[in-house]
């Protein structure tokens, strides 16, 4: 009985992103898609740590990091807990992180063939598959 | 604070040859640190000035808060080593080893030396002989965590094993709960262990202390831009921070070191037509601060 919920998180090593952000962007996925529902129960550090075949430091450092944007929580005792979904960035830091995002976005389809309608429409679908938005679902541990 | 490793202006020369040169590096207690350096670098020149096995020509070295040069015997006990061919005497028996260096180390933990060789295939009636490379390795892991060492060094201890055997070592190595809280010195050329191991970086070149910081941060340091130039690249001394550049169909790819965003704007004003700025991993990062200063066919000069 450990209650932990599985993570199938993949890291690669040789990418740009140093690993601690790979499993930062990817538990954030796997919550923004639901897989990690609010009150599920993340892996121990030295649990993950040996999935992943690093060094548990790494995963502290991620988890460190998830708990700073209020996407977990540390329960005395118990382990860390992907919270209720509440929004702590500024409306400001909010409009950066979009604009960002879009960007990057942008640079990737700025040169396929397809015409704005049809990117929208993408975006639309891929948008509407997480629930429309990025924070659904209630539950309690 | 404590440091395990101080060096301060560590110098040796072997006849004409300098391996190390003012080299001066403080490591903290705990953690992983990876040390990376092409051959030659000065990575076992330093490790021998270390353990007291040979003497610098000027500069002091401490190892635990001890000189180097006169080392007691208790911390000796407390520096384990594990080198790249896992040399053990070949006509004694696995058990015999473990038995003789039992007796040797007073904190010896007999269930993290079970712990450890349990990741491993090596029968104790075993001659060492008869051992393959990754049972020798995983042998002198196992004895080598079982002393309980405040600083544990690896020289290359992975090169020559296979992937089963690599993968083993690195868990046993990552995952065996000990109390002591180790240093761990970690000689590497493979990028791909340094990435999952290592909590600081630390890059000697030709007998320099090059960097000292967590992998993460060493890549922030490194940016790989690539530009166009009508005219050809201009002089190395024109563009700071520069380590290494390929000309790739005709444009230019550079990593140069510590720069920001504005380094855009100093290749256009070095001629530059179109600049593009890409990410870069660990591996190429290191490598372009070893290849720096080395001339390779289509590196400019």
């Amino acid at each position: 009985m450990t209650g932990v919920t599985n993570l199938s998180i993949q890291i690669v090593t040789g990418d740009s992103r140093p690993i601690f952000k790979q499993i930062v962007d990817g538990i954030r996925m796997e919550v923004a898609k639901g897989s990690l529902p609010p009150g599920a129960k993340l892996p121990s550090v030295r649990g993950l740590a040996m999935q992943l075949m690093i060094n548990a430091n790494t995963v502290a450092k991620a988890y460190g990091e998830l708990t700073a944007l209020g996407l977990v929580e540390a329960r005395q005792g118990l382990g860390l807990f992907v919270t209720e979904p509440r929004q702590l960035l500024s409306d400001e830091e909010q409009q950066k992180r979009l604009d960002a995002a879009v960007g990057a976005f942008i640079n990737e389809v700025a040169y396929l063939s397809y015409d704005s309608e049809h990117i929208i429409k993408a975006v639309q679908d891929a948008l509407t598959s997480l629930g429309g938005k990025a924070g659904k679902n209630s539950d309690e541990g | 604070m404590n440091h395990c490793i101080q060096t301060e202006g560590l110098t040796k020369r072997y006849g004409k040859k300098t391996a190390l040169k003012d080299f001066t590096l403080a490591i903290g207690q705990g953690g992983i640190h990876a040390i990376v350096g092409s051959n030659g670098a000065g990575k076992s020149t330093l490790f021998r000035i270390l353990l007291g096995v040979t003497t610098a020509t000027s500069g002091i070295a401490r190892l635990l808060g001890e000189d180097s040069r006169d080392l007691s015997p208790g911390t000796r006990g407390r520096v384990g080593y594990v080198n790249e061919e896992h040399t053990l005497p070949l006509w004694m028996k696995a058990q015999q080893i473990t038995d003789q260096q039992r007796s040797f180390y007073p904190g010896w933990n007999q269930s993290i030396y079970e712990q450890v060789i349990g990741y491993f295939d090596v029968d104790p009636g075993q001659k060492i002989s008869g051992l393959s490379r990754g049972e020798r390795a995983g042998l002198n892991l196992s004895m080598a965590l079982a002393q309980s060492p405040d600083v544990l060094i690896l020289d290359e201890p992975t090169l020559g094993l296979d992937v089963v055997a690599r993968q083993s070592f690195l868990e046993a190595l990552m995952f065996t709960e000990t109390e002591a809280n180790t240093t761990i010195i970690y000689c590497s050329h493979q990028m791909e262990e340094i990435e999952r191991v290592a909590d600081q970086l630390i890059i000697m070149e030709k007998g320099t202390l090059q960097n000292n910081s967590s992998p993460d941060a060493f890549v922030e340091r490194i940016s790989y831009w690539i530009g166009d130039f009508a005219n050809g690249l201009p002089a190395k001394g024109a563009l700071p921070g520069f380590l290494t550049s390929r000309t790739i169909d005709g444009q230019h790819h550079i990593l140069v070191a510590d720069q920001g965003e504005e380094f855009g704007q100093v290749l256009k004003n070095n001629g530059a037509k179109a600049v593009a700025k890409a990410p870069v991993n660990l591996e190429r990062a290191v490598n372009a601060f070893l290849t720096k200063n080395h001339n390779t066919p289509d590196s400019r000069v």
